[in-house]
């Protein structure tokens, strides 16, 4: 050990260095937390929240029962019950559509996985329940989350509407974030 | 028999108003602390109850008063419920023999009071070290009769480390008492009086400046030595969340656990209070007199000798947060390591060249 390092054991100086770092933490107090019920940052565009069901512009369910986001799904938090569109034999829809959001891992797949587009990741992310059967949701439910969080369904909408998160836009449109 | 009665009634009166400053000074202690924990990690700590979150300490309170109070399958029910009155009794009874303020009396119907001790026993520093020690009862106790493997070890832990470190707040003092030739912390105190330069921690003799006897190096092992007996970080083992749950308090609940917080938190105060007492000159302030003597206010000289005595007390508190917010625990073997090895030869040491000065340079 050598008379520097000795010297500095018995000062105390890593310490001492430590306790400055904190102390100029107070001094300069500048805190990085936010109140959060009070306050809520901003959330990133590509935001993965709650998950929704979509709808063309004229209305209409997008989603047309093809089983593939069930299949995607890591968790297996999708069911659908796969049906024809009564009077019109080519096209099919999903009858029934339940999510589980409990198991939920807000992976995305199904949204990458969905060929028509039917399925967005909102924003919502305060969806503590109570009861954690009301986390079982069905295709109604589904779809009134998604007409609240893209209420403006026009071609291209995810860029003009704070809440719009899809995934599944090619990521080549996307425009550059302001700096 | 009335003057009897009528001491009687005075002592309780100032037991009541010493007790009723260390509950609150525990209050806002706790308050503090996450406050000041938290702006030195960039939070805010506590901001709900009340503007600022001021109100915290009362939510906290009433919400360990209407907790249940659970008394784990297997626990020894007597020790279980003795353990937090003995940890928080000592730390509650040694606030009797700490001045805060300036020793004057009072003769009031017929009797003399000293209005800010409650009572100048001549072997006060004695008493409190003595309480101090039957605190770690209190923990051991609590650690064993929860019937639980985590408080067992936490109380294990406790019992080690309170050995090891009561030996060295005691030698840290002993230069101390060397120098003010007293155990009655009024006396250690007065020898101080007359600037900060006569504060046994810079160590002039009465009619010098030059440090001849400096107690630093007794400060610096009392201060660390404190730290490790009221359990703070760095020296928090008998508590460590990390590792054993709550250390020793893992199975109380309630009041029950508020009587060890309550504990701990005294425990700093009261560790603050000898610090103070002992090295930093107590009630005096750092110049001779006090200006408001000087001003021809002495009847209200005694207001900034107890402003002084409690900005030195929060500064040690603040101390310890600051310690807090800053260090990680020491391991096991470190810590042993530092008491025995570090510690207790720096206390001894400072006791022999102590003797010595104070011997060939006698005070006055
Ligand atoms: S986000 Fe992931 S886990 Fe959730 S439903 Fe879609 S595929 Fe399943
Ligand atoms: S949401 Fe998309 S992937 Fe899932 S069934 Fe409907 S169309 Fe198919």
């Amino acid at each position: 050990m050598n008379l520097k390092t000795w010297i500095k054991t018995i000062t105390f100086y890593e310490l001492l260095a430590g306790m400055k770092a904190t102390m100029s933490h107070l001094l300069h107090y500048r805190p990085i937390t936010l109140q959060y019920p009070h306050e809520k940052r901003t959330l990133p565009d590509n935001y993965r929240g709650m998950l929704a069901l979509l709808r063309y512009d004229d209305g209409t369910e997008k989603c047309v029962g093809c089983d593939l986001c069930e299949a995607a799904c890591p968790s297996r938090v999708i069911r659908v019950v796969s049906a024809e569109v009564p009077g019109e034999p080519t096209k099919r829809y999903s009858k029934e559509y339940y999510m589980d959001m409990t198991r939920c891992l807000f992976c995305g797949m199904c949204v990458d996985a969905c060929p028509v587009d039917a399925l967005g990741m909102t924003r919502e992310f305060e969806w503590a329940v109570y009861d954690k059967r009301q986390l079982h949701l069905n295709k109604q439910q589904l779809l009134a989350i998604g007409d609240r969080s893209f209420p403006v369904r026009e071609e291209q909408l995810e860029f003009q509407h704070p809440n719009v998160a899809f995934f599944n836009v090619a990521f080549k449109h996307l425009p550059q974030k302001p700096s | 028999m009335t003057e009897l009665s009528l001491r009687l009634a005075v002592s309780l009166a100032q037991i009541a108003a010493v007790m009723g400053i260390v509950m609150l000074t525990v209050m806002i202690l706790t308050l503090a602390e996450r406050k000041v924990l938290g702006w030195m990690q960039d939070r805010m700590g506590p901001m709900e109850v009340g503007p600022y979150g001021i109100l915290q300490p009362i939510a906290d309170g009433l919400k360990l008063f209407f907790k249940e109070d659970i008394v784990p399958a297997g626990a020894n029910k007597a020790m279980f419920t003795l353990a937090p009155l003995l940890a928080m009794v000592p730390a509650m009874i040694g606030f009797a023999v700490i001045p805060f303020g300036p020793s004057v009396t009072l003769d009031a119907f017929g009797i003399t009071i000293k209005p800010f001790v409650i009572s100048d026993i001549n072997i006060g520093i004695l008493y409190i070290l003595a309480f101090a020690s039957i605190g770690a009862y209190g923990i051991i106790l609590g650690g064993w009769s929860s019937n639980s493997k985590y408080s067992l070890l936490g109380g294990l832990r406790s019992a080690a480390q309170v050995i090891s470190y009561e030996l060295n707040v005691g030698l840290a003092i002993v230069g101390v008492l060397l120098l003010a030739g007293s155990l009655s912390l009024v006396t250690i105190t007065e020898a101080q009086a007359g600037g900060f330069w006569h504060w046994f921690i810079w160590g002039a003799r009465p009619d010098g400046f030059f440090p001849i006897h400096t107690q630093i190096f007794a400060f610096v092992v009392f201060v660390i030595s404190a730290v490790a007996e009221t359990n703070r970080v760095p020296f928090d083992l008998p508590e460590a969340e990390s590792e054993l749950v709550a250390g020793f308090f893992t199975e109380y609940s309630g009041m029950r656990f508020a009587f060890f917080f309550i504990a701990e938190y005294a425990n700093m105060v009261l560790v603050s209070c000898v610090a103070a007492s002992l090295f930093l000159g107590g009630w005096n302030a750092p110049y001779p007199g006090t200006i408001l003597g000087y001003v021809g206010l002495e009847r209200l000289a005694w207001v900034e000798n107890v402003a002084w005595f409690t900005f030195k007390v929060y500064l040690f508190l603040f101390l310890f947060f600051w310690l807090r917010a800053t260090l990680p625990r020491l391991r096991y073997d470190q810590l042993m390591r530092f008491g025995w090895k570090v510690m207790l030869p720096i206390a001894l040491a400072n006791i022999v060249v102590t003797a010595i000065t104070a011997y060939f340079f006698p005070r006055g």
